[in-house]
Parts: structure tokens; C-alpha cells; sequence
């Protein structure tokens, strides 16, 4: 059975090619067991790529991944009981309605009929989706889909559940409801792998992070030792008038260390202080007399992660292929 | 946020399921998916079924006027081709449905589970296969209701069957198995339209193929489409058909294409499903 104390993943030098692109290179990653562990990138960084081998579904072209001691391999099957895997879009019949998916799924998974019917039951019951449970699943929002997904992936308790992308392209609400029931599962003690554009994501639910980009590990650590190398809080400023740009880059730089981001007409100062900070630029604008259409106090995104960490934006090369980007890179803005 | 212990999974997969039995409940519950999408999918079925009805009264009454088959009703000419064209137009319905499935996330967690891998592709297969029945039933009771007249014997209707049967399962999993290689609905409905289309058209499925020209004609004495429609025609009305050595003996030759057709095809979408969980 499982070896209890080899983490819940181990995987060293793990690469994937496909073609001349190389999708995962040398990633190494452990993750232990009761912990919630994020692998942090944009768009194409690989995230999917290293989420499908260790579920099994890509055989990778290097190095080695156990998971809860099984390798994915050579103990493809162990590895398959262990694990669930909500994928990046909704790994559920849409045919089918949200009740039948489920039975299904724990059929599936060896319980009988009656068995899988209450077990259906219990997960509606928890996740809230009684009312839509005999609705057809392609006619579900996308954010009740999510809910039916991850109900599907508790069909039995996981030791590992692997949530790849869980909230991309679902509305702020949806995405509340999706981070309290992950909140919960975690309370109960699943390790819990998870993959996100959005930094302020795995700020929110992980232990460690993982920032990922082109197949490689950048940077790793807790959400506060990140934060703490990316910088709390920025104030961004937006001039009225392009030209000014200059005149307001050489005001704040003054007292703050600018960085300018021209084709947003944007000067962005780091505001550990906070709202002090806030009052301080606001103050130098006035002075400066350069018409601005905002002044906005905001959390580090992901480019800011990447441009702290590695001193180039994000998708300076943009490539998709890894993660078949199959929607325009959004970077959320949380003013 | 940290637990020290962590649940066992509720139930391990039974381990009496194993191999064969495991096998064979998987590959039913996931007919049963299959299945189950039928109803709330209708246009897929109307996709099988429109077809040869459109083809039908296209034929019947408004090209058939045209046409004379010396010694045989035109409808009791057309009917058997018609089900001959529907049998073949089985790999279209197959490959559009794998297309969009295999692509579909619902595969992916299919994989990622404790369950016999074979089973996904035998399911696929199963589910294909009873909807290209129903969508033949459903095409021979339009031709039964519009006064189509078949003279079967109880021995006939059996051989009938047997290779209707033997050529929906040839074709689906050839169906399966160009779904899982053009990977989008669209191009296999176009690879369906240049290529499918004609052969079936060739096939003396309207006409005799003894009228043809050379160039049309030697492909249709070798098209496995004309064993077919031959085949039904033979049994169905008895009507001979003659030309090449499959015209000639349309029933085994009928069957020897169908077994050719598996033999290749069922070891190739194999291949290329194991390929495609290898990534």
C-alpha cells in the first residue's frame, strides 16, 4: 500500500519536450504531505504540462516524479488511486447532468449503484448543488461547473488532489466560493497541489509557492517570503498626457525607487507604507503640477512578481504552446 | 492550515475487480455515458439520419424519375443503396463524436482514474456503435413507411443482420479511429464530404454501375462500398449485380472487406490511443 511517509510528491529533474519546445525543464518539486503547495506562472510557463505528468496523462521525457512513494511511470495505477486531478476545464460529461456525472465518476471508481447514489448525494449536499443537480452540465455556468468538478474529484477523499487552474476565467464571486470550499478541504487535511496565473491566489490558499516560467523554477518559498522580495504594495499613476511621463518619472524618483511602464502611461512606486505612501505620491503630483487620470494604491500581480524576481516582465517571449493557451493572458489588477 | 493526519481514501478501488471483470463493468458504464448523450444530443443523431432521408426523397422522387433499372423498381433500386450509403456515412457520425470527445476534458479524468484504459476506447466504440444502429433502423423503417418492398427469407434476414452488424462495427471503429487523428468535428465532416461522400456515390448506390464510364466504374467495381450495397441489394430483393469478383459474390465479399477493415483499423486506433495517453 502507501508509504505514509514519502511525500505526497517527489520529483526531480523532471522535463518534458514537445518538439523542439521544451514545455518542463528540470523542474524539481516536493511537496509534503498536508501542505498546499503552488506552482505559480503565466500562461505557456509549463504549469499544465508538470500538473499532467505527475497525474499520469504525460510521460515525461526526463528525471522522476513519486507520488505518495508510487512512481508515475512504472505504478501508473498506484498513482491514479491516490491522486485526483481537476483539470483546466471542467473534467466533467457535459451531457450528462451534474448528478448522473457524479454517479458516474464513483461507479467508475468501484462502488456500487446504491452506493454511488448516496455518495452523489453527500457531495451535492456539501458543495451546494443540489438545485442544479439535474440540470445537463453544458447549460451550467462556469462557475457551478467548477463546483460539480470538484465535487467529482472527492468522489473518494483524495490523498492528493491536484486543482490545475481552478478559478481562471471565473467571476470574482465564483472565484470566493471556489477559494472557501479549497479552505475547507485543506482544513481537513488534503495535500493539495495548485496551479494559478494570479499571485494573489496562491498568497491566498498555499503554504509554499513555486514560480514557474518556460519549464523552470524562478523562485520558491512562502507566500510572505515572496511577497516580502516582491514588495507588499504598489502605487501606480497614471499621467494624463504621455509626454509628461519624464516630468513625472523624475518628480517620484526623488523619494521612491520608479520603474515606468510606457505604454500604459504608468509610473509605479513600491508603498510599503501603504496609504503613507499613497499620500506622499499623491503630494509630489501636486507639487509637479502634471495632470494624472489616476492614482491607485494595488497588490503585486504576477508581473510584478517576475519583474522583481527576474528583472524582465512577463511573456517578454510570449509562447502558449505548453499550456495551449487557449484564452488571451489576463493579468488581474486588484486596485 | 497544516494536519498531521489525513483521511485513508473511503474505498479503494475493489480488488476483486480486477482484469477482465474490471474490463467489462468499465467498458459499460461508459457505454452507458455514451448512450445516455444520445437524447440530449439529438442533432448528432439527426446528422446520421437526415442525411440519408434528404438522399431519399432527392432520389424517389425527383431524380427517380429519370432513372430506369431494367428489371427492378426504382424504390426497391434506391432502398438497399441507401442503407449501403448510411452504413458507410457511420464513419463520419463516429469520427465527429470521437473528435469532440477525446478532446473533452471528461477523457482526461477518465485517465487520471483507477480504471482499465481499454475500457475508455471500448466505450467510445460501444456507445458509436448502437447510435449508428439506431440511426440505421431508423433509416430502414423510413424506407419500410415510404413503401419500400424487400423479399426476405428467414435465413436472409438473418445474413442480413449479421453483416449489417459486422459493417457498423467496421465502420465505427474506423469512424473512432479518424476522430482520434483529425481531432476536430469540423475536419472530419469536411474529410467525410470529399472523400466518403463520392465513394458512396460511386457505389451503384443510385445507379447501375454497369452504365458508368471506365474511369468511374473501375473504381466503383472496387469500391468496398459496392460489395455493400450490392450485398443488401442481393439479399433484400435479390437482385444480381455482376462486374467484378466482388459484384460477383457481393455477401463474402462484403464480409472479407469488413474483416480487412478491422484488421487494420482496430490495431492502428489502438496505437494511436496508447499514443495519445503516452503524450
Amino acid at each position: 500500500m502507501t508509504d505514509s511517509h514519502a511525500p505526497a510528491i517527489e520529483a526531480i529533474g523532471l522535463t518534458k519536450r514537445f518538439g523542439d519546445f521544451t514545455a518542463v525543464e528540470s523542474l524539481d518539486l516536493r511537496v509534503q504531505t498536508g501542505t498546499v503547495v503552488s506552482l505559480l506562472g503565466p500562461n505557456g510557463a509549463g504549469k499544465t504540462t508538470m500538473v499532467r505528468m505527475l497525474a499520469t496523462l504525460l510521460r515525461p521525457d526526463s528525471g522522476r516524479a513519486r507520488v505518495a512513494g508510487h512512481d508515475v511511470v512504472s505504478e501508473p495505477d498506484k498513482v491514479r488511486r491516490v491522486i485526483s486531478l481537476t483539470g483546466q476545464f471542467a473534467a466533467l460529461d457535459k451531457n450528462l447532468t451534474a448528478a448522473e456525472n457524479l454517479r458516474l465518476m464513483a461507479r467508475l471508481r468501484g462502488h456500487g449503484r446504491i452506493a454511488a447514489r448516496t455518495i452523489a448525494g453527500a457531495l451535492m449536499e456539501r458543495f451546494d448543488i443540489e438545485a442544479i443537480g439535474d440540470r445537463v452540465v453544458k447549460n451550467l455556468s462556469g462557475g457551478e461547473r467548477r463546483r460539480v468538478d470538484l465535487a467529482a474529484s472527492l468522489i473518494d477523499m483524495p490523498q492528493l488532489l491536484v486543482l490545475d487552474e481552478p478559478t481562471t476565467g471565473l467571476d470574482p464571486r465564483s472565484r470566493q466560493v471556489v477559494w472557501s470550499t479549497v479552505r475547507d478541504l485543506v482544513a481537513e487535511g488534503v495535500t493539495l497541489l495548485l496551479t494559478t496565473q494570479y499571485l494573489e491566489e496562491a498568497d491566498a490558499l498555499a503554504d509554499r509557492v513555486v514560480l514557474i516560467d518556460h519549464g523552470r523554477e524562478i523562485a520558491a518559498g512562502t507566500p510572505a517570503q515572496l511577497k516580502a522580495r516582491v514588495g507588499e504594495q504598489r502605487v501606480d499613476t497614471v499621467v494624463t498626457d504621455a509626454a509628461q511621463l519624464e516630468r513625472l518619472d523624475q518628480a517620484l524618483s526623488a523619494s521612491f525607487a520608479t520603474s515606468v511602464a510606457r505604454d500604459q502611461r504608468t509610473v509605479s512606486v513600491p508603498a510599503p507604507n501603504e496609504a503613507a505612501d499613497l499620500t506622499r505620491v499623491a503630494q509630489a503630483i501636486r507639487e509637479s503640477g502634471i495632470a494624472v487620470d489616476e492614482v491607485a494604491l494595488r497588490r503585486p500581480t504576477l508581473d510584478d512578481a517576475f519583474l522583481a524576481l527576474t528583472g524582465r516582465p512577463v511573456n517578454a517571449d510570449l509562447d502558449g504552446e505548453a499550456d495551449s493557451a487557449h484564452e488571451p493572458i489576463t493579468h488581474e489588477v486588484a486596485r | 492550515m497544516n494536519a498531521t493526519t489525513i483521511s485513508p481514501p473511503r474505498a479503494v478501488r475493489n480488488s476483486r475487480a480486477h482484469g477482465a471483470r474490471r474490463y467489462v463493468t468499465d467498458t459499460l458504464l461508459l457505454t452507458g455515458r455514451s448512450l445516455r448523450s444520445i437524447p440530449r444530443v439529438p442533432e448528432r443523431l439527426l446528422d446520421v439520419t437526415i442525411q440519408p432521408i434528404v438522399f431519399i426523397l432527392l432520389f424517389l422522387y425527383v431524380f427517380g424519375s429519370a432513372i430506369h433499372v431494367a428489371g427492378i423498381s426504382y424504390k426497391d433500386y434506391l432502398f438497399p443503396g441507401i442503407i449501403g450509403q448510411s452504413l458507410a456515412f457511420g464513419i463520419i457520425g463516429a469520427g465527429v463524436a470521437t473528435s469532440s470527445d477525446m478532446t473533452e476534458g471528461v477523457v482526461d479524468r477518465f485517465r487520471s482514474m483507477p480504471i482499465s484504459r481499454l475500457s475508455i476506447i471500448s466505450g467510445q466504440v460501444m456507445g458509436q456503435f448502437c447510435e449508428a444502429l439506431l440511426g440505421i433502423v431508423i433509416t430502414v423503417g423510413v424506407g419500410l413507411a415510404l413503401g419500400w418492398d424487400p423479399h426476405l427469407t428467414a435465413l436472409h434476414a438473418v445474413e442480413l443482420v449479421a453483416l449489417m452488424v459486422l459493417a457498423i462495427f467496421a465502420f465505427t471503429w474506423t469512424g473512432v479511429l479518424f476522430g482520434m487523428l483529425v481531432r476536430s468535428p469540423d475536419a472530419m465532416q469536411g474529410m467525410g464530404f470529399i472523400i466518403i461522400l463520392p465513394l458512396t456515390f460511386m457505389a451503384g448506390t443510385f445507379v447501375p454501375i454497369a452504365g458508368l464510364d471506365a474511369v468511374p466504374r473501375a473504381i466503383a467495381d472496387w469500391d468496398p462500398i459496392s460489395a455493400l450495397v450490392a450485398a443488401v441489394r442481393s439479399l433484400t430483393q435479390g437482385y444480381p449485380s455482376s462486374g467484378s469478383w466482388q459484384l460477383d459474390h457481393p455477401e463474402i465479399a462484403m464480409a472479407l472487406w469488413c474483416l480487412l477493415i478491422l484488421a487494420i483499423v482496430v490495431p492502428l486506433a489502438l496505437r494511436r490511443f496508447n499514443r495519445m495517453l503516452a503524450g
